[in-house]
């Protein structure tokens, strides 16, 4: 009974995880109707500074801190040369984001190679919290913490600021909130650079989970598109769900059926969009 | 169908005349243009004639590359194994083209992407069968009644033959009833659907045409690489494929061919040079869409506009002269 817990929790804190990566990419979908197809390589790219900042005997949160902060310049780095020119333009937003995926990957492992490397959790985290027989690493209950933070920390953004309140009209009427004297550019960029940041964010945090290899980057976005396409386009509350039960379901899957972990979660997304083509709380999209 | 018949003998001929000016690596390059270019052509297809943007493409070249490998084990006939490749590539593409196209523009892409990275975790994983990340060597050998061909001549002439016979049979389906209903679907779905057409149908039957074309441009591959690994599903590949469309042009049948064409000179040049090769890529596709306006074709097109209307304006100035001698004398 102790392993099935402490599986769930590894399913929960993997679960939260992905949810922090789809949190990013839904709110640029959701505000900017832009598919983010570099968000993966922004994930690794946050993991592997941390990395380095790590190496040179930098504080993890301090190094997690820098990592954000970088992540974020590049998201308005990037949005302010490329992503503007192509709103709109769904096609265009894809072949652009998917070229700067490649591109950024290729960086990565010119910097830091194709050795798979590992980044530590804090010393602080690095211990385990034990209830009568069980054991929980806490590094993944932090994990699962910090999840459960971001999301009400984005309901509450979203539902009870003005920018939040911006940002809904923005996705509903464009034209009008310009017309209403808001600088929806200004709006975007920062939707962008929030959206990298919490990609690096996710990265940092996702590290000492699932460890740094060339082709994470790939295989985090596939995972997150699904979360985010089984929970319905632009639904926090649908990412949330879908994530957790992705995050359990593949590690239950990973200790049940080895080899077929990824299948079960293609199963489920198929399943998903045959009951439900828009996702399970997305809204009708033309 | 006068077109069909022209750009036919034009293919016919410049396939026939390039041996002239090629060296063996020259043929071996154009070898894999020709294999590349019904891959691109098969997404050229559903991108532009479909409006349905594939980010897993690559997965159905993966299946025809591995059938060819795992089950040209047991069935050394060619034709029956190309057979076999090609209706279990447009099956899968039936079955899951039937869910995918219930979807719309961004869930498709999503849906595709994470189709084309399962099978990449498939042909990984099922290591028994495939190799695993290791990959496998093919055994069976082109034969297509006439003894085995393994020159790279004859693989020239034979992937050769086969891209004609693609391009052929795409523009019979672009030109006809169905392939104009389809491309009207792409233009305004909601008014094709109120004229009565099915449009599921003619989407599902794109996307199955297109599917199957890439199963046969994996399992051409697979004899002449003689060797698979799972790479051929990854979305780095799938990535490439795209790029060739766009480089050539979204909305043409040929266009992604010379994307095919251009891409894979370009790759070869460049890795001679730099390491750097997913990192030109993906500049390259940037500058594209930011200043492309439609890839080559289009440009070509652009250029005999300018020549054609040149054309036309000194003719209507020599007329002119005409006239004004006339008047004069």
């Amino acid at each position: 009974m102790s392993i099935f817990y402490a599986q769930l929790l590894t399913g929960l804190a993997y679960g939260m995880l992905y949810f922090m990566i789809a949190a990013g990419l839904t709110i640029i979908l959701g505000v900017m109707n832009v598919v983010n197809l570099a968000h993966g390589t922004l994930f690794m790219l946050g993991a592997y500074i941390a990395f380095t900042f790590i190496s040179d005997e930098l504080n993890f949160w301090i190094a997690l801190l820098l990592s954000v902060l970088l992540t974020a310049v590049l998201g308005i780095i990037l949005e302010k040369l490329l992503i503007k020119h192509v709103y709109g333009k769904e096609l265009e937003q894809v072949l652009l984001t998917f070229g700067l995926s490649f591109i950024i990957a290729d960086v990565v492992k010119w910097i830091w190679g194709t050795e798979m490397q590992t980044l530590s959790a804090p010393a602080l985290l690095n211990a385990s919290l034990s209830i009568g027989d069980m054991v929980f690493p806490l590094y993944r209950l932090f994990v699962v913490f910090i999840g459960c933070l971001l999301a009400l920390l984005l309901w509450y953004l979203e539902s009870k600021t003005r920018i939040g309140a911006i940002i809904r009209a923005g996705v509903d009427d464009r034209a009008m909130v310009g017309a209403l004297g808001i600088n929806v550019g200004l709006v975007f960029t920062g939707v962008f650079a929030f959206g990298a940041a919490l990609a690096g964010l996710s990265g940092v945090l996702g590290g000492p989970l699932i460890g740094m290899y060339t082709g994470m980057d790939s295989e985090i976005l596939v995972t997150s598109l699904i979360v985010v396409v089984i929970g319905g386009l632009g639904s926090w509350k649908g990412s949330f769900i879908s994530a957790i039960l992705i995050g359990v379901i593949e590690t239950f899957g990973k200790v049940w059926f080895p080899s077929l972990s990824m299948l079960i979660v293609f199963l489920i997304m198929i399943v998903v969009l045959i009951i439900r083509p828009q996702g399970l709380f997305g809204r009708e999209v033309a | 169908m006068k077109k069909i018949f022209l750009y036919t003998v034009l293919l016919i001929l410049l396939v026939l005349a390039m041996p002239l000016g090629l060296s063996d690596f020259g043929m071996n390059l154009a070898t894999e243009i020709y294999i590349m270019a019904i891959f691109s052509m098969s997404l050229g297809l559903i991108m532009g004639y479909a409006g349905m943007v594939s980010l897993g493409h690559a997965g159905f070249f993966g299946i025809g590359a591995y059938t060819v490998a795992i089950i040209g084990q047991y069935v050394p006939n060619t034709y029956l194994l190309l057979l076999i490749s090609v209706v279990i590539s447009g099956l899968i593409a039936l079955i899951t083209g039937a869910v995918f196209i219930r979807t719309s523009k961004f869930y498709f892409l999503m849906i595709t992407l994470a189709f084309g990275q399962l099978l990449y975790v498939l042909f990984w994983q099922l290591k028994p069968w495939t190799g695993g990340a290791d990959g496998m060597s093919v055994s069976a050998t082109l034969n297509l009644g006439f003894g085995e061909i393994v020159s790279p001549n004859g693989f020239y002439y034979v992937m050769g033959a086969a891209f004609i016979i693609s391009y052929l049979l795409l523009r019979l389906f672009v030109e006809s009833p169905a392939g104009k209903i389809t491309k009207g679907i792409m233009e305004n779905e909601a008014r094709m659907s109120a004229l009565g057409h099915n449009v599921r149908i003619y989407k599902l039957l794109a996307y199955t045409l297109s599917g199957s074309l890439a199963g046969l441009a994996g399992s051409l591959y697979s004899y002449f690489n003689v060797f698979v690994s799972p790479d051929l599903s990854g979305w780095t590949f799938s990535g490439q494929v795209m790029v060739m469309v766009i480089i050539g042009g979204v909305g043409t049948l040929l266009g992604p061919a010379v994307g095919a064409g251009v891409f894979i000179y370009l790759q070869n040049f460049m890795s001679t040079y730099t390491e750097r090769w997913p990192m030109i890529m993906g500049a390259l596709l940037i500058i594209l869409v930011l200043i492309g306006k439609g890839g080559m074709i289009h440009w070509l097109r652009y250029v005999k506009d300018i020549i054609f209307l040149r054309k036309q304006i000194d003719e209507e100035a020599t007329q002119n002269q005409v006239k004004k001698e006339e008047v004069v004398n």
